[in-house]
């Protein structure tokens, strides 16, 4: 029920969005354009941070696998290319624990 | 315009997005893993991609509900993740105008990639921005489906670490996007804050608080440059969310 009562709210949420835009006649003030341009890099990057360390204890090389991961997204820019690198290097560098 | 017309306009825009299938599907596949190892079920893994229907703002409420985040900390969340469609549809509403039956439709089914290759595209009409909408959405369904059915092939997948595949997915959607270094700057400090956050706070307030933060911040640093609103179409193709 929770499920589905938090699903209602982010349908909510996001089609208001993509609605409110091609609704709307108006131009946004300067400073609340440059805020939503910055917007996913800063919740991207608060949902990277926390979840990298994992709860077994293998935080070390679960960095080294973000580092190089991060590598090839900015090598690529393909999304599949990086979490297909770290999991590879993640998965090698467990072999020997 | 007649009937014909039309359907040539929608297949055009539906075959235009057909390479960006090449990144959707791997996304949707690694959304569906992590809702599975999340405990959400087959049912209400693919009820987000068809109601929701936004990559990041799934994948994190999935992280989310796997944390035991609290259902209004998910919510806020998606809406600090897509408040940027507000500029894509000013954007379009601008270049595109549409009747007020056209518009629910296009705005439901409204997306990074669509908004970027119809933007970057000559043609404008409501079949071809449909046509374009509708070709990530059914990509982005079967991928789910599909991520979910083999994922279940996996024996207990924690086991094999894939909830890495969260911080490593969200890793790649950040680094294209910061190019500048106040970009550099706001990522970099979101990324501690959050952490140091996430070390005394439970669920969602981390990212919450660091989403409000981290574009205050940006939006102070970037003062004196001019905001982008004619919208690159290679940048919001680029944020593929």
């Amino acid at each position: 029920m929770t499920f589905w009562l938090t699903l209602a709210g982010m349908v909510a949420v996001t089609f208001g969005s993509r609605y409110a835009g091609l609704a709307l006649r108006a131009e946004l003030p300067d400073f609340w354009v440059r805020c939503l341009h910055f917007v996913p890099i800063a919740v991207f990057a608060s949902l990277v941070t926390p979840s990298i360390e994992g709860n077994r204890n293998e935080w070390a090389i679960r960095v080294v696998a973000a580092a190089v991961a991060a590598g090839a997204a900015w090598r690529t820019r393909q999304l599949w290319v990086a979490i297909a690198v770290g999991m590879a290097v993640y998965w090698m560098l467990r072999i020997p624990f | 315009m007649a009937g014909a017309g039309k359907r040539a306009a929608f297949a055009r825009g539906f075959w235009i997005l057909a390479p960006l299938w090449l990144g959707v599907v791997p996304f949707g596949f690694a959304y569906a893993v992590t809702a599975r190892g999340a405990g959400l079920s087959l049912l209400e893994t693919q009820a987000l991609s068809t109601f929701v229907f936004a990559g990041s703002a799934q994948l994190s409420a999935v992280g989310l509900f796997a944390a035991g985040a609290a259902g209004f900390e998910i919510v806020l969340t998606t809406l600090l993740l897509n408040v940027r469609h507000v500029l894509y549809g000013l954007a379009l509403g601008r270049e595109l105008p549409l009747s007020r039956r056209e518009r629910p439709i296009a705005a439901f089914f409204l997306t990074d990639e669509a908004f970027g290759v119809v933007a970057a595209a000559r043609e404008r009409s409501f079949p071809f921005l449909i046509g374009a909408e509708l070709s990530l959405f059914v990509m982005w369904n079967l991928a789910t489906a599909g991520g979910f059915v083999l994922g279940a092939a996996i024996p207990n997948p924690a086991r094999f670490g894939v909830d890495l595949i969260f911080p490593l997915a969200f890793l790649a959607l950040l680094v294209p996007l910061v190019r500048t270094r106040a970009e550099l700057v706001v990522a970099l400090a979101s990324g501690a804050l959050a952490f140091g956050l996430a070390q005394a706070l439970p669920g969602g307030l981390p990212i919450l608080l660091t989403g409000v933060g981290g574009s205050l911040l940006g939006a102070f640093l970037s003062r004196g440059t001019p905001a982008e609103r004619g919208i690159d179409p290679k940048d919001a193709a680029r944020e593929v969310a």
